[in-house]
């Protein structure tokens, strides 16, 4: 009995407190402090309790220390990704916009000398029709990057461990990102990684991170159901609503970001981080008119979910923690 | 005579290397001014709740994107200010060089020069007047559109919650008017170096 106290310490579930790689639909607000994790004296390397003995630990901690500048330096790159597509994005909305505004005005448009040109409004307007028809696609492709950009960002928050592979009694040691034995909880017993931070600090401050994401391309998801469904024709002919799948496969992209309900077959609906999910009104059938549209285009622009100066600051004191610099 | 003319040659390649530097600041202040505008322009329709229809069911929706706007004006014109800081560094930059270059000439008693040497010309060299008189009008040029430059800053500020029919104008006017430089004729500026570098020319 004494031995399985050992192997098995009870101490090891609460080195571990939050769920390692589930998004809840409500996370609790991480602390938004310099120092995410205060050290817990009960996580001290030199812990009996420790699931990976000393000498172990010394061969873990540069595979983990390797491992996290390896995830962080992507988080970085995809997050200048999506700013790339994210504007590509906004000028493809705003090509489509104008072209849908041209088309609207075209019958009450001043035409000077073309006048007399025949069929000079209806080539111009089905011109704009074709526009518009090109911009959608374009949009929805980027929307469909920045869908696949919060999943690599969501799956590389949930790789921050580092797992002890193949048999302990082995002579060689080998680690990997999947858990072989669910004794191991891969975070090298809660001892510091670098200086200070555990594996779990690091993954509260991604969990952060990605979670600004997720909720800023949920936001973005109703911007494109709306904008994807202005047309001049009546009734409107690409008519989308809230529960239609944009593009085959986009409801299993949502669920890995925790962005689809399982309950009622519907893409969650988009909230603010402090705010409770609101309920979808009814449809209003009428088209939007320019103020809307512009409103619409600048809640695109404004990325009202990300906290930039938050991001910048958290990639500068995981840098600091890890010794290098992220951008 | 010669070795003077040498040295206020020299102060007026200063000068073109700040004017160059202007130059630059001046594109920065305009885009500033540009992206300014465009908020300020967009505040109106973002403060009537009617006009978010479907984003209405987010929630905080309206106060989130304007405290966002509201956010990104606040960086603007601050950087615009920094922007202006610049430009008076380099209105008191050239003021110093017209003091200099003020002081060669009126310097100690002795070397004090008189109004026939200032006038005296050799070759296609410029005068010390002619030296003495273009260092002071590109100094009051620059100082007279950096005080304009301030106040259309500041009338940019002021304009932030305007009606929007009033915006829309006043916008255009100032932005021209910060396009336009009225204070530094681009042909005036021009004859002024034709003169003092006019041996390089020939």
């Amino acid at each position: 009995m004494a031995t399985v106290d050992l192997t098995e310490p009870p101490t090891v579930e609460t080195l571990c407190p939050e769920t390692p790689s589930s998004f809840s639909s409500s996370p609790p607000l991480s602390p938004k402090s310099a120092t995410p994790c205060p050290q817990n004296p009960t996580q001290s390397p030199s812990s009996p309790s420790s699931v990976l003995a000393t000498p172990l630990a010394r061969l873990w901690r540069p595979t983990a220390q390797r491992n996290l500048r390896n995830q962080w330096s992507k988080l970085a790159s995809y997050r200048q990704q999506w700013a790339s597509s994210s504007s590509t994005a906004r000028s493809h909305a705003t090509a489509l916009v104008n072209a849908y505004l041209s088309q609207k005005y075209m019958p009450s448009m001043e035409l000077g000398a073309l006048r007399d040109i025949p069929n000079i409004k209806k080539k111009a307007s089905q011109k704009l029709f074709k526009q518009q028809v090109l911009h959608r696609g374009k949009l929805l492709s980027s929307y469909k990057h920045m869908v696949s950009v919060v999943i690599h960002m969501v799956n590389i928050s949930r790789s921050m461990k580092c797992f002890l592979k193949g048999a302990s009694s082995s002579p060689l040691v080998h680690f990997s990102g999947y858990s072989e034995d669910k004794n191991d909880p891969g975070d090298g017993g809660g001892i510091p990684v670098f200086t200070f931070w555990t594996i779990s600090c690091f993954e509260e401050v991604a969990e952060e991170l990605v979670q600004m994401f997720i909720l800023e391309l949920n936001l973005k998801r109703l911007l494109v159901v709306e904008l994807l469904s202005i047309s001049c024709k009546v009734p409107p002919l690409n008519s989308l609503h809230w529960s239609d799948e944009l593009y085959p496969g986009e409801f299993s992209d949502l669920s890995i970001c925790n962005l689809y309900s399982e309950e009622t077959c519907k893409p969650v609906y988009p909230r603010l981080d402090d705010q409770k999910s609101g309920m979808p009104a009814a449809r209003f059938n009428q088209q939007p008119d320019h103020d809307v549209l512009q409103v619409y285009l600048t809640t695109w622009l404004a990325e009202v979910n990300i906290d930039s100066d938050r991001v910048d600051e958290i990639f500068v004191e995981v840098g600091d923690e890890m010794h290098v610099m992220i951008s | 005579m010669e070795a003077m003319v040498k040295k206020y040659q020299q102060r007026f390649r200063k000068v073109r290397d700040e004017m160059d530097r202007w130059s630059s600041l001046q594109s920065r202040l305009i885009s500033q001014f540009r992206n300014a505008s465009s908020i300020i322009q967009r505040l109106q329709v973002l403060l009537d709740s009617k006009k978010y229809v479907r984003l209405k069911d987010v929630v905080g929706i309206q106060e989130a994107v304007l405290a966002k706007q509201m956010e990104s004006l606040r960086k603007i014109l601050f950087s615009m200010n920094k922007t202006m800081e610049e430009f008076h560094g380099i209105v008191l930059s050239l003021g110093k060089i017209h003091r200099d270059g003020r002081q060669m000439v009126k310097g100690g008693g002795s070397n004090q020069l008189t109004v026939k040497q200032l006038q005296q010309r050799v070759g296609v060299k410029p005068r010390l007047a002619d030296c003495l008189d273009g260092l002071m009008l590109l100094q009051d040029m620059h100082c007279s559109e950096y005080l304009l430059k301030s106040s259309l800053v500041s009338a940019l500020s002021a304009l932030t919650f305007k009606p929007r029919c009033v915006i829309a104008s006043d916008l255009g006017a100032l932005q021209q008017l910060l396009v336009d430089q009225p204070n530094i004729p681009n042909e005036e500026v021009q004859f002024i170096f034709d003169i003092i570098f006019a041996e390089e020319i020939c």
